[in-house]
């Protein structure tokens, strides 16, 4: 009994530890993009103009509308090209199957750096893709899709698809059931995707790093490209940025899981 | 092996179903083979047999929902090989209901008419029809998950009746279902049956089931009828030694048929018990395997001495001993081990019919039935 209480006493000063170090830094950063202190590493007391100087920054700006439109883009055919996929590798049979959802594993496992050089060659060697939104895009949806392959691919196997016979059995022609049955039932699984694409692709640096070519700052690029002048309040406006968009996805997702947990 | 019919002729404009020589493999699995069936419009026809005996199989043919890799589909006259499910005059009723989790009780039964086109009064009008045939009425806003098992049966049977179709498949629809409501549900699916007069195709591996909802019966085991009838020509003449164990007979006695005359047939087993029944009606001995008798038509007795023993021609009479009891409220089952032979007999004695008797185990008992009561199978 006593051994027990150690132990879970341990394992509450690990737990608050971790949590700590998981959440501290990003604390740090939203309190003191609100901090009057000029190298945003102390509280001076409460101000906006870092913001009102991070809107006003025509870089800064340009930068936030390219990754906008980047992870715009990106989630769109990423989702797309995810929901198709799974679909075939679930309904298809073909050899090679296995394999091939395996190795679709392969631009998430794989490090950033090698997978971003080995594109930038691809592109630029070989495929003659002219570096910016193209190269940026593309480079986006293969990293992004397998994450779309692997939601919706895992909702698949929760399917009951006698759904999809009974439909049939009414008189729907099988994209009708699509449209009318198996399309609704996969909605939450497509969107939930979508929403981890969306900070997957806004955020990305190594990748994009090496595809941008000159001039294609994206967001993360550009807060890379402050660092040399030190951590500005500016980079921590950013940081707040990120940490929201990221933290409104996780949250849409969860309440989207929430209402089809009671929903089915 | 085929089924034989009894000799009933149908009437071929009767005919509202037909399969013909229909084989169904998967990989090396003959899971329907050579199968022809013919169903009469308006019964409600089962197909029972144990799991895997191919009567799912052979249903989703039917609807089209697998391939047949042989033989012919006929709905209503028409040829159906090559429809898909969704062009063929047959809806189906699927085990698990299928209902669409994300449409309420409305949505769902009007489901097939929106891909018909109908005008939207319509739908509406014959939607709310079809929920008061099955007794929704109150819960058309409901979705699937806050519906019973029992409702949600009924949504599925008021989905595919609103069809129309020429045939109604039902995939072990009760099959999920407590006894209780099992029951109930039987009722109901018999009470609109009548009331639409759709044929009904029921699979079940079910005998009571099948006996209490069924006009006709078709027994299945290994992708083949085996034996087709009415409930009654069912249970009380099984034709073959599995019938009659899967229709509940247990007492099977196999063994050579030694003598035909005077319209009896006697049977020797290999323990030496002569057994006589009634001619069957070809009055043929040929491939005879052996003789049941139901457990309920069998009469107990505490053994006594002195009484004359009944003609074997007339009375088959044994003796043995009570082997164990077992108390199931409306019957108790007895347990007989006959003198002679390691042969257990069952014995079932209603309360009506005097189950307490003190008949305690190693009681030294006296079984016997009516020569009439034998059946005898083939195969």
């Amino acid at each position: 009994m006593k051994k027990k209480r150690t132990a879970s006493k341990i394992l509450w000063v690990l737990s608050i530890l971790t949590l700590i170090f998981l959440w501290a830094p990003m604390i740090l950063i939203i309190v003191f993009s609100f901090s009057n202190n000029k190298y945003g590493s102390s509280w001076e007391g409460f101000t906006l103009k870092w913001y009102l100087k991070l809107f006003t920054n025509d870089q800064v700006r340009d930068a936030l509308m390219r990754s906008l439109i980047i992870a715009g883009v990106t989630v769109v055919i990423a989702t797309l090209i995810g929901t198709i996929t799974a679909y075939g590798l679930y309904k298809l049979n073909f050899k090679g199957k296995q394999f091939l959802r395996t190795s679709i594993l392969l631009p998430i496992v794989f490090p950033s750096v090698v997978t971003g050089s080995a594109l930038l060659v691809f592109f630029t060697r070989f495929l003659h893709i002219p570096l910016g939104y193209p190269s940026i895009i593309i480079a986006h949806i293969v990293f992004c899709s397998p994450l779309a392959v692997f939601i919706i691919l895992g909702r698949m196997q929760r399917f009951d698809w006698s759904w999809e016979e009974a439909a049939l059995d009414l008189g729907a022609t099988p994209f009708r059931t699509f449209l009318r049955v198996t399309g609704p039932q996969l909605l939450p699984a497509i969107m939930a995707s979508a929403m981890l694409i969306f900070p997957w692709s806004f955020d990305d640096f190594v990748i994009t790093y090496f595809v941008a070519g000159v001039g294609s700052t994206t967001l993360p690029i550009y807060v890379f490209s402050q660092l040399r002048f030190g951590a500005t309040p500016v980079i921590n406006t950013i940081g707040t940025l990120f940490v929201s968009v990221t933290m409104l996805g996780l949250l849409l997702v969860y309440l989207m899981q929430k209402r089809t947990k009671t929903g089915s | 092996m085929q089924a034989s019919d009894k000799g009933e002729t149908i009437n071929e404009s009767d005919i509202c179903l037909e399969v013909r020589d229909v084989v169904k493999r998967f990989g090396d699995l003959t899971a329907v083979d050579h199968v022809n069936l013919q169903i009469r419009d308006g019964e409600i026809f089962s197909f029972l047999g144990p799991s895997g005996c191919g009567k799912s199989t052979l249903l989703r043919v039917v609807a089209g929902l697998e391939n047949q890799d042989q033989g012919d589909v006929i709905i209503a006259g028409r040829n159906v090989n090559d429809l898909p499910p969704y062009k063929r005059d047959c809806n189906t009723v699927f085990q698990n209901h299928a209902l669409f989790p994300h449409m309420t009780v409305t949505e769902n039964i009007g489901f097939g008419l929106v891909e018909r086109k109908l005008p939207k009064s319509e739908i509406k009008e014959k939607v709310a029809a079809k929920i008061d045939l099955v007794n929704l009425s109150g819960m058309e806003n409901r979705r699937p998950d806050q519906l019973s098992g029992g409702q949600k049966q009924r949504v599925a049977l008021a989905r595919s009746l609103i069809l129309e179709p020429t045939v109604l498949l039902l995939d072990e629809p009760l099959a999920a279902l407590d006894r209780k409501l099992r029951k109930e549900m039987q009722i109901e699916l018999k009470r609109i049956q009548r009331e639409v007069g759709t044929t009904f195709l029921n699979v079940t591996h079910d005998q009571k089931e099948a006996l209490s909802v069924s006009d006709r019966i078709g027994i299945m085991n290994e992708g083949a009828f085996l034996q087709i009838g009415t409930p009654d020509e069912i249970y009380e003449n099984p034709g073959s030694i599995f019938v009659a164990s899967f229709m509940g007979a247990t007492n099977i006695f196999t063994g050579n048929v030694v003598s035909q005359r005077d319209g009896k047939i006697e049977l020797e087993t290999s323990d030496g018990l002569k057994i006589f029944a009634p001619e069957p009606e070809d009055q043929s001995g040929d491939q005879v395997s052996g003789f049941s008798v139901h457990p309920e038509l069998i009469s107990l007795k505490p053994e006594t001495s002195g009484e004359p023993p009944a003609d074997p021609t007339e009375r088959t009479e044994f003796h043995g001993t009570i082997h164990e009891v077992f108390y199931q409220g409306d019957f108790s089952e007895f347990t007989v081990a006959l003198k002679g032979t390691d042969m257990l007999m069952t014995v079932h004695l209603t309360r009506g019919r005097g189950y307490r008797l003190q008949l305690p185990e190693g009681q030294d008992v006296t079984i016997s039935w009516d020569f009439t009561n034998s059946n005898v199978l083939r195969g």
